[in-house]
């Protein structure tokens, strides 16, 4: 038991401290119940004093109307104070959870956290949608139970004392007993609900990863196996679930078990007192016997509750380890971006290494140059490109010179979001104007596979550039860059799906834009490495000078001729 | 709701658990309520024994511990059975959800996004537990437990029936029936919201790069925030509904117990009941209400549940976008791919082919170029009917494919396109896709083939290597490759590849395209490209403009 109070402490730690932003409402669904409680103490006396003289005295009914009216109102204040809780824990759990996914959402996007780094994107989604959700319980219910079930027993059984003092140290006694064997049997609940969030993680990133390539499947005549598939995997979770709540709800069973025996021991000590067969407490009346059952159940209520919302602390505590295992840390804060300087000055790279694919490479660029890298597919050019970046952890050391440029970046494989095509460039600069954009789709040549459209500028892609072949979509992540003023351009294969009129016209456009500015151009195609100032060769993790003489001629001109 | 009928025949095969589930959880709260009763008339009635005189202890004491017992074993196999009968039927929707996407392949791309079908497949159909389980469940229990509690009191107490029944069924349906009719849009905008939610984490993590890059974490932060406090303000607002129903029915539990309190005490005075009974029913009465708190917890969420319904109704009836013939033909064996005069555009109705021929015998290879956007990757589209022409026809074996199985078609092509997926999976699963029964000596050929052999034998696992989401562990190069592997693999007659080179440098690329001849001889091959091909590759090269093909 020490060992798995050792593994929860960090978790339990984290709670407390994001317990903080549920602010004010959290304290009212925690002192709610309490008060309920108070209020609940005075309503069953009354009960009970009404009993006790109709049915015991025959008193008329016209002089317990005052306590009936009474107990009506309690009641209502007490379901008023129930309301007002469970709506607090609500507004206080969504506080925590809003606080936590934004800061998660944040950390989501620090520099360093790119595909092949970061998780699957389906197993991100869960984490930071599902998995925060499953903390809601344990701030919305399992505190105010567990402060309440901590409080409510012992206060009761002292109320009590002075009326029956065998039957509130039977509650003393028993009460505590309860959490002690819920413990017990609880105890391999942590475990199996951990298994548990880790199926529910898994089953969303297999969801996410085969909905993505449903046609292929289908192309591939994959369509029975993989639906088979899907279902097996949702069988999986199903018998992880059972497990946890097999214990789950045996807790509970023992609970009541222990409830059911305080009440029904209170009974049977009131009703044989009552036959004279008990000594202790000869003079006790009906309204005390009453009042003593009555309260009898709800000296086992909180508990219950607790027991009801035992699981929910199981469920927090994986739910913030499935968490952490698919975005890191849960109090991420983005890194504040460092304000980039006008920097035009030579960039010295040395002994790059970004082990196993990039080492020890040395790179010179000096300001304004343009460079230009080649080699195999695999072999670590992108990599380079993202060191330099900064979107991946690296070894050895790059010397800005001057200070930290500004760095345009268009990738192998671009982003295209949700939206128009005119949203997409914008993206890159969302003060841009409508001119800049037009420009701009101008010059990466958007315009004219736009111009034949309906809507223009403002068709609606989907996500990835359903809609675009793959140079359309290309041609519009580049267009970003046309938007943007950096110092150092890093290019991937920019011009990799285009036909070769169109990649001429897009590379005039780029050197055009590169002038005094740095570039760094990764490329497979000799037409595009002949504009470059410089040609590299990547093999073994390190740069090869190539023996180059530039060609500024445009391209197109050449065409043309 | 109606959404929910829909759902009905997936239910059928778990019927009996769920009938299992009902009878229990009956039980349970017949038992509870018995339960309180029995204790409640036992107290009394020792109270009023005079002392001394025998009283009978043992019936009612066994009855109250047999109560108790019944109770909690009852309980415990009610929640049991009941969950285990609802997680199977939420994977026999998910299974059933998965098949009945495959035949309306391609969806829309442009109105329905990734996330959002990711979150219909798991959230959606998780928020359907809440109908089954709690919601439908202890409504019925309430009903009948509250039935026979009203022809008990009318029995024993008649005018306190009225009360408790008028105060039951409001509690247990008049409520409800409220709380759904004000948390119903509030639950379909809920779960539209954490649809949204889930896009926004999607596009972070797969746009991750572009967002940094172009330093947008302040914008896209914002916009998701926006979206948090949004879900988060609609969430507080059910919680409100919910905490207000369940007051209401404390008080509804409240006022009948008084009720029959203040008609029993009316009848004590007339001696037409005895304070035994009178605090038994008391104590039944508050017992009987205890189903009626978990309905009210359940409805709340039930707007969602119609909501994700609806969604998963509305994916699973979507008109399929290509139409299987209503009576297939068989597919005749050969491999020669003719289209014959075909017009086609997109929904845009810009026309992207224009009376456009190809007529390749069985076995022969054609490339085709052509300036990007051109229509190069829709004529494969086409050839395997991912989109339909709207005039001509199209045929592979002098067979019109519109006539074939979808199945039979597709058996017969091996693509590679450039959307082609590499799953998160080793390398040899990601490869037998295309054929289950490959060797090992298979799968090197084809890696071979695809210029990817030496990378996979350097890595320590080799073919057992995990390949990342999108191919991550890979290179973007080196995804195509593998994609472009699986397609060499498969023993499809007919074989087409868009941009199978791209990635590659000119040397390798040139040795693709002159191993190309030898590696599918005897396989008819269509392949686009924007590479520049040498005629002295001997390949036969048709160029793709204005919609129509010409002599490259």
């Amino acid at each position: 038991m020490t060992v798995s109070s050792e593994t929860h402490r960090p978790f339990d730690r984290r709670l407390k401290a994001i317990a903080k932003d549920g602010g004010l409402p959290l304290v009212l669904a925690i002192a709610a119940p309490l008060g309920s409680g108070a209020l609940l103490v005075v309503q069953a006396y009354l009960l009970a004093q009404i009993l006790g003289a109709t049915i015991v005295d025959g008193a008329p009914i016209g002089t317990v109307a005052p306590m009936i009216a009474a107990v009506a109102a309690l009641w209502c204040v007490r379901a008023a104070f129930s309301a007002l809780g469970e709506y607090a824990g609500q507004v206080g759990a969504e506080r925590i959870k809003g606080t936590l996914r934004v800061a998660l959402f944040d950390g989501l996007l620090l520099p360093q956290r790119g595909l092949g780094v970061a998780p699957a994107s389906g197993a991100t989604s869960a984490a930071l949608v599902d998995q925060v959700e499953a903390i809601e319980p344990f701030f919305a219910r399992y505190l105010p139970a567990m402060i309440a079930a901590g409080f409510l027993p012992f206060a009761f059984a002292v109320i009590l004392f002075p009326i029956d003092w065998i039957v509130a140290l039977l509650f003393v006694f028993t009460a505590p007993a309860i959490p002690l064997f819920m413990a017990l049997a609880g105890m391999g609940a942590q475990a199996a609900t951990n298994r548990q969030a880790n199926a529910l993680a898994q089953l969303s990133a297999y969801f996410a990863d085969r909905l993505r390539g449903l046609v292929t499947l289908k192309l591939l005549g994959q369509a029975g196996p993989a639906t088979d598939a899907v279902h097996a995997a949702s069988e999986d979770l199903r018998r992880r679930t059972n497990g946890v709540l097999r214990i789950a709800f045996l807790s509970s069973a023992i609970l009541e078990f222990f409830a059911a025996l305080g009440v029904a021991g209170v009974a049977l000590y009131v009703g044989l007192t009552f036959l004279g067969y008990l000594p202790f407490h000869p003079e006790l009346t009906l309204a005390s016997g009453f009042f003593c059952l009555l309260m009898a159940p709800e000296v086992y209520q909180p508990l219950r509750q607790l027991a009801a919302h035992h699981h929910d602390r199981a469920a927090a505590r994986s739910a913030l380890a499935e968490i952490e295992k698919q975005i890191g840390v849960t109090t991420a804060i983005a890194a504040p971006s460092v304000a980039a300087i006008r920097a035009r000055g030579p960039i010295a790279i040395r002994t790059l290494s970004v082990p196993p694919i990039l080492d020890g490479l040395d790179l010179d660029i000096a300001s304004g140059k343009h460079i230009a890298i080649m080699g195999d597919s695999g072999i670590g050019k992108s990599t380079l490109l993202r060191a330099i970046a900064g979107l991946l952890p690296h070894e050895g050391e790059i010397d800005w010179g001057a200070g930290r440029p500004k760095i345009g970046y268009i990738t192998q494989n671009p982003r295209i979001f949700f939206g128009t095509i005119a949203d997409n460039i914008g993206f890159a600069d969302p003060s841009a104007t409508r001119a800049a954009i037009e420009t701009a789709a101008e010059l990466a040549q958007v315009k004219c596979f736009t111009a034949a459209l309906p809507d223009g500028l403002d068709a609606v892609i989907g996500e990835g550039g359903e809609g675009l072949s793959g140079g359309q979509a290309q041609r519009v992540a580049l267009a970003r860059l046309f938007l943007t003023d950096p110092d150092l351009i890093l290019l991937d294969e920019p011009t990799a799906h285009l036909d070769q009129r169109t990649e001429a016209e897009v590379l005039d456009a780029i050197f055009d834009f590169a002038l005094g500015r740095a570039l760094v151009i990764v490329t497979h195609a000799h037409a595009v490495a002949a504009r470059a100032d410089a040609v590299y060769r990547m093999a073994g993790g390190k740069l090869f000078a190539v023996p180059h003489r530039r060609h500024r001629t445009s391209a197109l001109r050449k065409v043309a001729q | 709701m109606k959404s929910l009928l829909f759902f009905a025949p997936l239910l059928r095969p778990h019927l009996r658990a769920f009938a299992l589930t009902l009878t229990l959880s009956l039980t349970t709260l017949a038992a509870g309520t018995a339960l309180l009763g029995v204790s409640g008339w036992f107290l009394t009635a020792t109270a009023l024994t005079a002392v001394g005189i025998s009283f009978n202890l043992f019936a009612p004491s066994a009855a109250v511990r047999g109560f108790s017992f019944i109770r909690i074993l009852s309980r415990y196999f009610e929640k049991l059975v009941g969950h285990n009968a609802t997680l199977s039927l939420l994977s026999d929707i998910r299974r059933w959800l998965f098949a009945s996407l495959f035949p309306r392949l391609p969806l829309p791309g442009r109105q329905l996004r990734h996330g959002d079908l990711v979150s219909r497949m798991t959230a959606d159909v998780d928020a359907l537990d809440t109908l089954f389980l709690v919601a439908i469940g202890p409504l019925v229990t309430a009903l009948i437990v509250g039935g026979t509690m009203t022809a008990t009191l009318f029995w024993l107490l008649p005018g306190a029936h009225w009360i408790y029944a008028g105060a039951m069924a409001a509690a247990a349906l008049a409520i409800p029936a409220l709380l759904i009719v004000f948390t119903r849009d509030l639950g379909r905008q809920i779960i539209d919201a954490m649809a949204s939610l889930r896009v926004h984490v999607l596009d972070a993590v797969v746009g991750h790069d572009d967002i940094v890059l172009f330093d947008q974490q302040r914008h896209v932060s914002a916009r998701f925030g926006a979206a948090q406090a949004e879900l988060s303000r609609l969430r507080s607002r059910q919680g409100l509904a919910v905490a207000l129903a369940g007051g209401g029915v404390q008080v509804l539990t409240a006022a009948a117990l008084l009720g029959t309190l203040i008609v029993g005490l009316a009848a004590l005075e007339t001696n037409a009941i005895n304070g035994a009974v009178l605090v038994g029913l008391l104590l039944a009465v508050m017992g009987s209400f205890e189903a009626t708190n978990v309905v009210v917890r359940a409805v709340g969420k039930l707007g969602s549940a119609f909501a994700a319904a609806d969604r998963l109704k509305a994916i699973a009836t979507r008109p399929p976008a290509i139409v299987e013939p209503v009576r297939a033909i068989p597919l005749p064996p050969g491999s020669s791919v003719c289209f014959d005069h075909v017009d086609f555009c997109y929904d845009d109705g810009v026309p992207v082919l224009v009376d456009f021929s190809i007529d390749l015998a069985a076995g022969g290879h054609l490339a085709i170029t052509g300036a990007s956007g051109s229509g190069k990757s829709t004529v494969l589209r086409l050839l395997l009917r991912l989109a339909d022409p709207q005039a001509g026809k199209i045929t592979v074996a002098r067979t019109e494919i519109s006539h074939v199985a979808l199945a039979d078609l597709h058996a017969r092509i091996a693509l590679m396109s450039q959307d082609s997926s590499i799953f998160f999976d080793t390398i040899r699963n990601n490869l037998t896709l295309a054929r289950p029964d490959a060797t090992d000596a298979s799968l090197w050929a084809a890696l071979a083939g695809a210029r990817l052999d030496q990378t996979v034998r350097a890595l320590p696992q080799g073919l057992d290597t995990m390949v990342g989401e999108i191919g991550a562990t890979l290179s973007a190069g080196q995804g195509r490759r593998l994609a472009l592997a699986r397609t060499l693999l498969s023993s499809a007659d007919i074989v087409v590849l868009d941009e199978p080179t791209q990635g590659l440098d000119r040397e390798t690329e040139l040795a693709f395209f002159n191993d190309m001849a030898r590696a599918l001889e005897g396989r008819t091959v269509v392949c686009v490209t924007h590479a520049h091909i040498p005629a002295e590759i001997g390949l036969a090269t048709r160029r793709l403009e204005n919609g129509r093909l010409t002599d490259a």
